[in-house]
């Protein structure tokens, strides 16, 4: 009998869940570690955040699920890896710490044939001073953050009602965020949800964002075939965010942020402070800082992790200048080099470098956007891993038999701008690969065939109709390994 | 007499005509169904 650990219940860790349960017979064991009780669909809480949706609209219990399903779950952190075992244990254990309120503080040490990293991220608020919900900013990235924002939002939107104008910031709070899609839809939302409170007009509303350009997000722009042309996705994000009275900062790295006031770093080198009376403003991420020991006790986390905690894999690490960046840079089994049985996925897998330019300001500040490893490919890489390790445990492979590279792997991305049935819209986009390829797709440096985007009421229908089907397949109700990642 | 700012300006802006069809609904049927269309092929392309 085989015990699969998978650390982390987000999309990545639970699709990879779900399918080994599914593909491994009853002798063998699953078991997932999760602090949090609740499985979240991240990509609604933006809805969450505007107050159109709920919290139980957006998350289940993950406890009900797993029994359902047959999978052994801990509501716990995992705090230390022993990859090799120790003196007592000859076998890799994972020590976790439980962090349901009848066990809270109560360390176990579980013991693992495969280990499947998929702890995300941690938010890293403390990047910069005064950023988040414990301390002058909002945040949409869980759904209790969103919870709060909506909250804050609905005041807002009663002082102007009174006569106020106030200023809206919405954007990332640190010059190395990732996930700038979620700010562009926190934003258009806002302004969307704004218009139908009736108080538009007293809102000034500022994106503020890490990105050189409009439409970065974080894959270095897209290159988009229309009208004859091929236009890069700059043009569109800037055109609708003229349309909506949305004006916009560039390449800015939010330094700090007091009480109403936001200081700030432009690729110039120069420092600027903004007022404001709301802000949302995203966090750069990190690893969840697991440490690693090996068999004589001796801390071998650097080995494991790269220094911003995220887990080492099958990637190539070597640091080279944006101009020599490849796609086979970027890991394909997500296999750990130093220990075949551990897998990381998702967020918590290193990335060999970032998708977009690199730049810094003349003070040495790096502003440059993370890549984004989140949703479909985050399904994919945990399907991926899964799979290696079914074939492992049940055909005795030696190396993972599946492979996901994002060098060769696609995106859909649905970003909505406002939601409702007849006057919703959102940005449909697709593209491939994920990680620019210029020496296969010269100039564009993607198959312009597959990338593509536009916007429109089609596109709320779809991310509505993801939000259920994705809620559906999570929930495990019948046929939902058929709905792929 | 309202002045554009420079960001809105240099932007390029959508006409009327545009605005419509993105809310049009028999049109955005047709789109909904084209999106999924690709959205398809992308799942398979990145499933292999």
């Amino acid at each position: 009998m085989a015990r699969v650990v998978i650390l982390g219940a987000g999309i990545s860790g639970h699709t990879a869940a779900l399918i080994l349960r599914r593909k491994l017979g009853p002798t063998h064991e699953v078991v997932v570690i999760s602090p949090n009780s609740r499985w979240n669909w991240i990509p609604s809480n933006i809805w969450v955040g505007v107050g159109l949706m709920s919290k139980e609209d957006v998350t289940f219990e993950l406890a009900l699920v797993y029994r359902r399903a047959g999978i052994d779950y801990r509501q716990a952190k995992a705090v230390e890896l022993h990859p090799e075992g120790n003196a007592d244990a000859g076998s890799p254990f994972v020590t976790i710490e439980h962090t349901s309120p009848d066990r809270k503080g109560e360390r176990e040490d579980l013991a693992y044939d495969y280990l499947v990293n998929a702890t995300g991220p941690k938010l890293n608020f403390a990047a910069t001073p005064g950023l988040g919900p414990e301390g002058h900013s909002l945040s949409v990235c869980t759904f209790d953050h969103a919870s709060e924002t909506a909250k804050a939002l609905k005041t807002a939107i009663e002082r102007m009602r009174k006569g106020e104008t106030l200023t809206f910031l919405v954007g990332t709070g640190h010059g190395t965020c990732t996930c700038e899609g979620a700010a562009f839809e926190y934003v258009f939302n806002l302004e969307f949800e704004l218009r139908n409170a009736g108080v538009r007009d007293s809102a000034r509303i500022v994106f503020l964002t890490n990105e050189a350009e409009l439409g970065d997000f974080g894959v270095d722009g897209l290159q988009i075939r229309r009208s004859g042309y091929v236009v890069a996705s700059s043009t569109f994000a800037e055109s609708l965010f003229v349309e909506r009275g949305v004006e916009w900062i560039l390449g800015a790295h939010v330094s700090r942020v007091d009480a109403q006031q936001v200081t700030y770093e432009t690729l110039d080198g120069e420092t600027h402070t903004l007022a404001f009376d709301f802000a949302m403003l995203l966090p750069p991420f990190t690893g969840v800082g697991l440490r690693a020991v090996d068999s004589r006790g001796e801390d071998i986390t650097a080995k494991l992790f790269a220094p911003n905690a995220f887990m080492r894999v099958d990637a190539d690490y070597t640091q080279k200048p944006y101009e020599e960046w490849l796609p086979a840079d970027w890991p394909k089994t997500y296999q750990s080099p130093h220990y075949p049985n551990i897998f990381a996925v998702g967020i918590a897998f290193a990335p060999p470098h970032a998708l977009s330019r690199p730049r810094k300001t003349k003070n040495g500040t790096v502003i440059a956007p993370a890549p984004p490893r989140t949703g479909m490919p985050s399904g994919i890489m945990g399907r991926t891993a899964a799979l290696s390790i079914v074939d492992m445990i049940r055909k005795g492979d030696k190396k993972p038999t599946h492979t996901a590279s994002m060098g060769d792997m696609g995106a859909a991305c649905i970003a909505s701008a406002g939601a409702g049935f007849w006057r919703g819209s959102a940005v449909s986009m697709t593209m491939y690969p994920v990680v620019p390829d210029y020496k296969r797709y010269p100039g564009a440096g993607r198959d312009l065939r597959h990338t593509v985007g536009e916007i429109g009421l089609a596109g709320h229908w779809i991310k509505r109709i993801l939000h259920h089907l994705f809620i559906y397949k999570a929930r495990a109700r019948p046929g939902w390994w058929m709905i792929p990642e | 007499m309202h002045l554009p700012t420079e960001q809105q300006r240099q932007a390029m802006k959508p006409t009327r005509w545009v605005l419509f069809w993105r809310r049009f609904f028999p049109y955005q049927l047709f789109r909904f169904v084209l999106i999924n269309l690709r959205m398809t092929a992308m799942i398979l392309k990145s499933h292999r």
